[in-house]
């Protein structure tokens, strides 16, 4: 090893020496700092703030951060590199993992299980004790795979040349399941396992490329079952380990788990399931029949591309009402805010819609490019424009699925959201924006269905559902361009303004 | 008289239905084609992205533009052909293999076209060979390449590596852009251009095709 120059992380007290002249991405990927594009340089999501020493701006952070930012010593960690010594703030947030408080089917089986939603972002194990279906510990965790991007795209395009994320996984789930099982490790007989398609892929070693372009369709989307010997697992060698069948396309068994949750194929009335991400997934159906699809809406509804955006943790702004004559702003933790997460960006066009400060084509009206928040809290015309994107994918989407199934929007009873930003969004602000197109009180936070539909399929070999779910893809949908355009703009919404809104006149 | 700030505000506004009936107004007076293209669509789509860039437009609005500037140029087209005019550049554009997102190629085609390019719109899902095949025969002077998706991104190496083998890549300058371009990959691959989005593309091409009059 060559020269070596001294690295501070602030708050986080870290010190430590890189070599001189590389780049910071892997360590700072190891101390929170997230890559939402995998360092590709474009999305700005990782800036760090140099509060000491001198690091030149690169070609990427002129170009993606503003004077302002660069002024204040922002840079992009994916960029920044170790010539002299630097202390720098690194804000790492952490993130309340949703889980699941239901408990499992009760059996005649003995033993314990384990139930795992294997998230893009993050992840979710729970304890079972198989008798009595009663939960008896909860795991959560940060995907380790993160730091090689937010996305599942950021994610195939990584594993196709290196198979490093296969291991990371494995090697932190069966850390879980140790801390979960707490010496009890050689009751447990079974592990259900649910994710999107590119999980399901990337923990069961299977190959992602035919994931990374067009058709998107894997020859491999059964179930996969594992012995504890393949994973280097420490648990009984008679367990299983199953990851449950995909869907079609990057619909994965996380939505088949949400449908078994929410009972979408019990009942002749028409029901949706949305889960709201950067991949959005949407099911759509009734005991006869379920289409499924997914929709690429970015990362606005995590707050990624969003300037002032930051994940739903202290100091963001999560929550944006206007009655009429002011905004008032919620900040998590009651403190300074700093950023916006994605349901206050939401809840933020909601009202400048209802304020008249934001017209239906997503423009600011009077010219205005910056609408102030609390300070020093602001949204940006670019930033609306980023959520209109990631809403116009979701209820094109929606509308498509509706027209293969023959149905209308007010054909639908309710709308089940299922995940972390489907518990949090506040149903009038997504119907104001035109999100979801159903009234809101149709909307239903269905909270982690994946957890919970990963409890129900433990002992269950069969899934009899899978015979009327039908995957369609929206990419290669003629349609699906003239929608997804329609639906970027904001409904007009007189009646819910009038509705919901006090005016100072009256 | 056809009214040709008619036309104008039609092509800004989006009003596919104004602008072809004030073209086919136009034609009947025997106006220019290449005059009301350089005099009235050329400015129109300029402004479209100039309100693009400040912010005004997005997406919607600009798509709605194109389409009414294609309603136009649908029917002045063949005039122009007849009367030999030549257009700024020629221009082929697609989505690279692998690929299916087509809304920012359209647009940049859209863009181009309005700022009197030829275009030839080879669709998406491109492969190489076909890239390669349609510079032969077409002999264009910009081969425009698209991308949305990070994992579709190394096709464009791979379709710059196939014009290159053909030895065609010399007669041709190779402009690629979509979400995961950045200028460091466009030159990284061996591109000769990059923009951010399609109102930029118009000025890049110019730059390329006229060195001498861009701005």
């Amino acid at each position: 090893m060559g020269a070596t120059v001294r690295i501070e992380l602030d708050p986080l007290g870290i010190v430590l020496d890189a070599e001189q002249g590389s780049t910071l991405e892997s360590i700072l990927a190891m101390h929170g700092v997230e890559f939402p594009c995998g360092g590709a340089g474009t999305c700005g999501g990782c800036r760090v703030q140099v509060l000491a020493g001198a690091a030149e701006p690169q070609e990427a952070d002129l170009l993606v951060l503003t004077d302002a930012e660069l002024a204040a010593g922002y840079r992009l960690a994916c960029r920044i590199r170790a010539d002299s010594p630097l202390k720098l703030k690194v804000d790492q947030w952490s993130m309340p993992v949703l889980s699941d408080d239901a408990a499992g089917a009760a059996s005649l089986r003995h033993g314990l299980a384990v139930a795992i939603d294997l998230g893009t972002t993050t992840l979710a194990a729970q304890l079972i004790d198989q008798k009595t279906g009663a939960v008896l510990g909860l795991r959560t965790a940060l995907n380790p795979q993160s730091a090689h991007g937010a996305d599942v795209m950021s994610r195939v395009r990584f594993s196709l040349s290196n198979g490093e994320l296969t291991t990371l996984i494995r090697s932190c789930l069966a850390q879980m399941i140790a801390d979960l099982a707490d010496g009890r490790a050689a009751e447990i007989v079974e592990v259900v396992l649910v994710g999107n398609t590119v999980m399901h892929h990337l923990f069961c070693g299977l190959d992602a490329e035919p994931l990374a372009h067009v058709p998107f369709r894997s020859p491999n989307l059964g179930e996969q079952r594992f012995s504890p010997q393949q994973l280097g697992w420490n648990l009984p060698a008679s367990a299983v380990i199953r990851f449950l069948p995909c869907l079609g396309g990057f619909v994965g068994s996380d939505i088949l788990a949400g449908i078994l949750a929410t009972s979408l194929h019990a009942g002749h009335q028409l029901r949706a399931l949305i889960d709201l991400g950067t991949n959005g997934e949407i099911a759509l159906g009734n005991c006869d029949r379920i289409l499924c699809a997914s929709t690429a809406a970015g990362t606005a509804f995590e707050a990624g591309a969003i300037r002032m955006g930051m994940r739903a943790a202290v100091g963001a702004v999560s929550h944006v009402s206007w009655d009429g004559v002011r905004l008032h702003c919620g900040v998590i933790g009651d403190v300074e805010p700093r950023g916006i997460c994605g349901s206050g960006l939401i809840d933020a066009v909601a009202a400048g819609l209802d304020m008249g400060a934001i017209l239906p084509s997503g423009r600011m009206a009077n010219g205005d490019k910056v609408m102030s928040l609390q300070h020093p809290v602001e949204l940006y015309q670019a930033d609306i424009r980023e959520l209109q994107l990631a809403k116009g994918a979701i209820a094109a989407g929606l509308r498509i699925l509706l027209e293969h199934w023959g149905a209308e929007l007010d054909g639908i009873e309710s709308v089940h959201l299922a995940g972390a930003f489907g518990n949090y969004v506040r149903p009038r602000s997504a119907c104001r924006i035109g999100l979801l197109e159903v009234p809101a009180e149709r909307l239903i936070a269905a909270g982690n269905s994946a957890l919970r539909g990963a409890k129900l399929s433990i002992g269950v070999d069969h899934f009899p559902v899978l015979g009327i779910i039908e995957h369609v893809p929206l990419a290669s949908d003629p349609e699906f361009e003239d929608k997804f355009v329609d639906c970027m703009s904001f409904p007009d919404g007189h009646e819910t303004v009038a509705a919901n809104c006090v005016h100072p006149d009256d | 008289m056809a009214n040709l700030k008619k036309l104008y505000d039609a092509v800004l506004n989006g009003d596919a239905k104004t602008a072809v009936a004030v073209t086919q107004e136009a034609i009947a007076e025997k106006l220019d084609p290449a005059v009301l293209i350089s005099d009235t669509m050329i400015p129109a789509m300029a402004e479209v992205g100039r309100l693009y860039e400040c912010e005004e437009y997005f997406v919607p609005e600009l798509l709605l533009a194109a389409r009414a500037m294609k309603g136009s140029l649908t029917l002045l087209r063949p005039l122009l052909a007849a009367s030999g005019t030549k257009p700024t550049g020629k221009v082929v554009i697609g989505t690279v293999k692998g690929d299916l997102h087509d809304i920012g190629k359209n647009l940049v085609a859209s863009m181009l076209e309005g700022g009197g390019f030829e275009v030839t719109d080879l669709g998406a899902d491109v492969s190489p060979d076909k890239f390669v095949s349609s510079v032969r025969e077409l002999k264009p002077d910009l081969l425009c390449l698209s991308a949305l998706l990070t994992v579709t991104a190394p096709s464009m190496r791979t379709t710059i590596e196939a014009l290159k083998q053909a030895g065609l890549r010399e007669s041709v300058k190779v402009m690629v852009g979509g979400a995961p371009v950045t200028p460091e990959f466009a030159r990284e691959i061996g591109a000769d251009g990059y923009s951010e989005n399609a109102s930029q593309a118009v000025v890049t091409a110019r730059q390329f095709c006229h060195p001498d009059k861009a701005a």
